[in-house]
């Protein structure tokens, strides 16, 4: 799912909790790693020769361990080791005041230990049972000491050998291991192509005063509306360099930037509805942060969308035609398509919804295709948030077709094969402690059956007419399962309309509607789309899984829908508070 | 808890956390009393709604600066007062709070973390949490001390992260929103804790709330100030001198230095803007026997300061020794089991009493659960006070005194660790009395009464705005049977002779894994297992001797573990000594685990300050375990050179 607003966004929380809370939105906070601006096909363009002194030590301590653990019983075939230099900023701003500015450099070790065989090796799945695969990793000095990386390089590689190994002999001794089915027979790791690549380092220094200055302005206009409960602006800037070595061969170093602002409010409609609102503004180049009349804008948008809402009937059941804006369109197709691309899900029997048989069958209309290409940086002027020039495997990344017109034909293949896809094509990604597994980049949805966007909203009037249904659905704003709250775990697949109008046929202007639940299985609706729009629009976005938080773009044109079955969401029993606030008190502020 | 999110967690580098994640479900129903805990027992003013506007609001006078935080909670809170209600269906009378108090906690602090010489991280940030309780009922039947089958689902909202500018308009309308949660759970709390007392044989007598007498404090405005010392430079400095141990598998040497503004404002006149400070360098050294076994050692310094940190010449020193004392446990021979005489040297005497004290000085009653489990988890943790009920009874040995003292704010000509003017729930610290001549006289209070006491003594302790609890603040141990050190030394020898042991236990450290130990399952399983057979007086001793009763040589044993500790072995210390040592700890406050044995194992960035002012001991009767269990296969690679 995509995840819109971290969790830090979350002001409120409950101290109690903090502890479990917290070592969730650890990995939040300590990971956000990968899409990395270099060169559109690394491998071919050394645009740096030397390699940096981190990687050097890297290479030379898995010179040492990997011909002693290669001879050891069990033998270690692999070994990699993933450091991340990050230098990050954060400045938040909350109802008129700072809520906090603060900034810290890290350096974090992954090590990886693979015993066994390519074929069967101490990842493999037995059952239910997913053998523990590698460690949250450990923090290492932020200056180069060759000594004190060496020593915790050792110390992790011990202790991945050890759990490798005893996974191993349990794998191997295990019963159900031959009695698999087909998907599950594949090998456990994929053979590739060792790669090296040293790109520039990259340093991120932003000023946070300006920052501190304009959170709290942002923030504070929004003190104007009594609607708005709750107000969050965050910028933040994260530069990191990835340093990457294996016993395969690969070795690389590359850099990565970005920027982004944050604006999230929080109402509550009289029922006791929620009501959220949250745009995020993404960059790569300093030159091209947003002003202040850009923000402000666009706060003023989020305004009036949340005064909307929360004066917004709840929506009645409803089956009939709907369109959705390109932005909807783009995190449906990520949500309901995108995570059920990903291979590692075609080999999990606890995945009910599996695509592994259905390779070379019709899913979608044949107007349809579908790709995810990591390796584009931009759509017209926007940036793309999942572009990266190799996955966190050390693979580069590809260019998948995985779907062409509305035939499925590919994955997004990590570095565990399936059968009939023995490759990783570069979408093995993860958040900074997780292992990597098959994930989405910048999900491309083409369609060669394109209207304007006038003529889809023509079209969509015409649907209502034909099937004699008063009114239709027009979805402008989808959120992903766990977007906005923080709390719990995450779901991926689920799709929570926000912003849906009724649009109907006598001219009649549309009217916004509130509390939209999708029914069934949103999967179902891909098939009866009748037409697109001709414009992409993109969502950038943080997607969390089963390896973390990985960012991701996805884009798509709006799409008409010929059925789509919505019902009522439950309403929080939270109710409005009491009394106003202390700012649209009409007895006062002071008592 | 809070800036370990914030400056900690980003690095994964927070040890307590993952103890704390394994312990999940147990920590959700400790922390579940955030605003629940005991009832029962007679007297308290049975209190009507809310106090007049006159005594909320005695001499107190705002700060004449630019922090805005005291008036944006008065007013605030005065509006809450007098106009939140709630009609609850069936009643006549709409619910309406009779008292609320709310508090923030400004927090500024820098953490610097380095091994052998290089810096891991160095972060500095400023945090404000608030904290609302809102109570309904009376002081003898409220809101609180209630833990019902929902866990805590009404306590979100009450808490959390609010501006940092110490302006007047943010912090209302976070203190709005928090009031009205917390109002709307106090209703529905109380609501059910009646259902369910209803369906009790007997219902709890003690009373939920003391009274207090307002407290008006108002400390300067205080700027932090972080330029006197370079202490990444020292943090490089000092850890460096471990470099010299290439035995060493890993060392951290951490600087903490936390700078907190506590304010607190409640309806019945209290107002207190507070400045307190804690810094501390925290050391881990780890490494591996020959033959598989992991070792550590570490280092714990507080002060009340900064700048009061020693400098880092003293602080090398002090790691050399603890490098050197870790290279040789690890060529010592393993423990071997024993049973006899104990001599623990102060301060390891101090640590000891912490760990065994500890759960028992609180006078306060658990809190009123719907699930039995609860009690059964505080037992298995030794979160049982042995004390209650046995005021007036002997607990220790005739002639000694066991006093809790906040207001002694130095000792030796150093500043003490647990001194305080009012307590997390703005009541004066109150000398007590807790023993005399053995016997036991008080227990240490907060407002929340017990079984055997109603008022409090200003004993509510936290640390980021957790549930103030009873605990230690500057506990002096001390003896009118003191024998000179060299006395007690000859004492415990003879008594070794006279026990027919070829050679006897010296115990001159014990542990803190938590500070010691890096490796997270290690952590879990040590800590796990003190905290569970805590209740049967396992103790984990850090620095064990052998000695020579013929001879008094000393040699270093490793792996032992000592047990039968209970309370009930304080009654028969053999010989305290006169050499009265001030061992300075955090009592954690992770997942609210304070007043379990758990919390003796704390560290600075999660505890609450404290001062074990204690002699060395001797006891005649403890058991000690050697080494047990199958060793750990040695590294297949050799390490990798350090320098």
């Amino acid at each position: 799912m995509i995840r819109q607003t971290g969790a830090a966004a979350v002001k409120t929380f409950n101290l109690a909790i903090v502890v479990t809370v917290f070592s969730v939105n650890a990995m939040a906070a300590a990971g956000k790693p990968a899409h990395r601006p270099a060169p559109a096909s690394p491998p071919q363009q050394a645009a740096q020769a030397t390699p940096a002194p981190a990687l050097v030590t890297l290479g030379q301590e898995l010179d040492r361990e990997m011909p002693i653990l290669s001879k050891a019983t069990p033998a270690a075939y692999f070994i990699g080791y993933t450091l991340t230099s990050s230098q990050r900023a954060e400045v938040m701003g909350s109802n008129g005041a700072l809520l906090a500015s603060e900034e810290n450099r890290s350096r974090w070790l992954e090590t990886q230990v693979r015993v066994g065989s390519y074929d069967l090796d101490n990842t493999h799945k037995v059952g239910n049972s997913a053998p523990g695969q590698g460690s949250f990793g450990v923090a290492v000095p932020v200056e180069d000491d060759p000594g004190v990386l060496r020593r915790a390089m050792w110390l992790q590689t011990e202790k991945q050998y050890r759990a490798a190994s005893e996974a191993l002999i349990k794998i191997s001794t295990s019963r159900e291991v031959q009695a698999q089915t087909v998907e599950e027979h594949a090998p456990d790791f994929s053979r590739e192509q060792p790669h090296v690549f040293y790109g520039p380092e990259i340093s991120v220094n932003p000023d946070r005063k300006p920052w501190e200055v304009k959170v709290r302005l942002y923030t504070r206009a929004f003190r104007a509306s009594p609607q708005i409960l709750n107000s969050i602006v965050t910028f933040s800037s994260l530069g990191e360099n990835q340093y990457h070595v294996t016993s395969e061969g690969t070795r690389l170093q590359f850099g990565q930037v970005h920027y982004r602002l944050e604006l999230f409010i929080q109402g509550k409609a009289p029922d006791g509805m929620d009501i959220n609102r949250y745009y995020n503004f993404d960059w790569t180049n300093p030159a091209d942060a947003p002003d202040d009349k850009a923000v402000l804008a666009q706060g003023q948008v989020l305004r009036k969308e949340l005064e909307a809402l929360v004066a917004a009937p709840l929506v009645e059941p409803y089956a009939g035609p709907a369109l959705l804006t390109g932005r909807a369109t783009a995190v449906f197709f990520h949500e309901v398509f995108g995570h059920r691309a990903e291979g590692f899900r075609q080999k999990d029997i606890n995945e009910g919804q599996t695509f592994a048989r259905k390779v070379g069958e019709q899913i979608l209309p044949s107007f349809l295709s579908i790709y995810d290409d990591p390796t584009a940086k931009t759509i017209g002027k926007n940036m793309l948030l999942g572009y990266y020039p190799f996955d966190d495997e050390g693979t580069p990344a590809e260019r998948v077709t995985l779907v062409d017109k509305g035939v499925l034909r590919n994955f997004e293949m990590s570095r565990q094969p399936l059968t009939g896809f023995p490759r990783s094509n570069g979408h093995g990604r993860r958040q900074i402690g997780a292992q990597p597994v098959s994930r989405q980049g910048n999900l491309i949805v083409q369609s060669s059956r394109a209207v304007t966007n006038a003529e889809l909203r023509v079209k969509l009037v015409e649907e209502i007419k034909r099937q004699g249904k008063s009114f239709g659905l027009m979805i402008d704003d989808i959120a992903g399962g766990f977007t906005f709250t923080g709390r719990g775990q995450p779901q991926a697949f689920q799709v929570q309309p926000l912003v849906v109008y009724k649009v109907y046929t006598d001219g009649r202007p549309d009217e916004l509607v509130r509390g939209v639940d999708i029914v069934g299985t949103p999967l179902v609706s891909l098939t009866k789309i009748l037409a697109t729009g001709d414009t992409m629009e993109i969502f950038n976005g943080y997607c969390g899984a089963e390896s973390g938080s990985v960012p991701v773009a996805a884009a798509a044109p709006a799409i008409l829908i010929s059925e789509m079955e919505v019902q009522k969401k439950e309403t929080s029993i939270d109710k409005p508070s009491i009394l106003p606030s202390s700012g649209h008190d009409p007895k006062g502020a002071r008592p | 808890m809070n800036r370990a999110l914030n400056n900690q967690m980003k690095h994964f580098d927070s040890k307590v956390f993952p103890v704390i994640a394994i312990l999940a479900a147990l920590s959700m129903i400790f922390a579940a009393p955030a605003a629940a805990a005991p009832a029962k027992h007679a007297a308290a003013p049975p209190a009507a709604a809310l106090p007049s506007a006159s005594t909320a609001q005695p001499q107190q006078s705002v700060a004449a600066d630019s922090d805005k935080t005291l008036a944006a909670m008065q007013d605030e809170l005065d509006r809450s007062r007098q106009r939140l209600e709630l009609t609850i269906a069936g009643n006549s009378e709409p619910a309406r709070p009779y008292y609320i108090q709310y508090r923030v906690l400004d927090l500024d602090v820098h953490t610097i973390v380095a091994e052998f010489g290089a810096l891991i991280s160095s972060t500095s940030g400023r945090n404000r949490i608030m904290s609302v309780d809102v109570r309904v009922g009376n002081y003898n039947l409220d809101s609180s001390n209630f833990i019902s089958d929902e866990g805590f689902s009404g306590f979100l909202g009450s808490t959390g992260t609010v501006g940092i500018d110490r302006d007047y308009d943010s912090l209302r309308q976070d203190l709005w929103l928090a009031t009205d949660q917390s109002f709307k759970s106090a209703v529905e709390n109380l609501s059910k804790k009646q259902a369910f007392m209803t369906r009790l044989a007997k219902a709890p007598s003690i009373p939920d709330f003391s009274p207090a007498t307002p407290a008006v404090s108002i400390d300067p405005l205080r700027e932090p100030d972080w330029t006197t010392r370079n202490l990444e430079q020292e943090a490089k400095t000092v850890s460096a001198v471990l470099r010299q141990f290439p035995q060493l598998h890993s060392s951290r040497v951490t600087y903490h230095l936390i700078y907190t503004t506590n304010y607190l404002l409640n309806t019945e006149g209290t107002k207190i803007r507070a400045n307190r400070s804690l810094a501390a360098v925290e050391a881990s050294l780890e490494t591996e026997s020959d033959d598989g076994m992991r070792l550590h050692n570490f280092l714990a310094v507080y002060r009340q300061r900064p700048d009061q940190l020693p400098a880092a010449d003293a602080v090398r020193k002090d790691l050399q020794l603890a490098g050197e004392q870790l290279i040789t446990l690890r060529v010592s021979p393993p423990a071997a089991d024993y049973d006899g005489p104990v001599l623990f040297e102060a301060p390891a005497a101090g640590s000891l009493l912490a760990q065994m004290l500890g759960p028992s000085l609180s006078g306060a009653r658990g809190p009123l659960a719907m699930q039995s489990s609860f009690d059964q988890l505080m037992d298995r943790l030794g979160g049982r006070s042995e004390w209650t009920g046995k005021l007036g009874t002997r607990v220790l040995p005739p002639g000694v005194s066991l006093v809790d003292d906040p207001t002694t704010k130095q000792f030796a000509g150093q500043d003490l660790l647990g001194a305080y003017a009012v307590d997390e729930e703005g009541v004066k610290g109150e000398r007590v009395q807790i023993a005399e001549n053995g016997t036991l006289r008080k227990l240490l209070m907060s407002r929340r009464p017990g079984p055997d006491l109603n008022m409090t003594n200003g004993h509510g302790r936290a640390m980021y705005l957790g549930d103030p609890r009873p605990l230690m603040s500057n506990l002096f141990f001390t003896s009118t049977e003191g024998q000179s050190p060299a006395d007690l030394k000859k004492k415990f020898l003879d008594a070794c002779k006279q026990n027919g042991n070829k050679w006897c236990i010296v115990v001159k450290e014990m542990d803190n894994p938590v500070l010691g130990v890096r490796e997270q399952d290690d952590l879990s399983e040590i800590v796990m297992g003190a905290a569970s057979g805590a209740a049967s007086g396992d103790r984990l001793p850090l620095l064990v001797y052998r000695v020579n009763p013929d001879d008094g040589s000393e040699s270093l044993m490793r792996g032992a573990r000592l047990a039968g500790l209970t309370l009930r072995a304080m009654r028969n210390i053999a010989g305290i000594g006169t050499d009265v040592t001030p061992f300075n700890f955090t009592q954690s406050q992770q997942a609210g685990f304070s007043g379990t044995a758990l919390a003796a194992f704390g560290s600075a960035d999660s505890g609450v300050p404290a001062t074990v002012i204690a002699p060395s001991l001797l006891f005649n009767d403890v058991e000690v375990h050697g080494a047990r269990g199958e060793p750990g296969r040695l590294p297949l690679v050799p390490p990798p050179p350090l320098n």
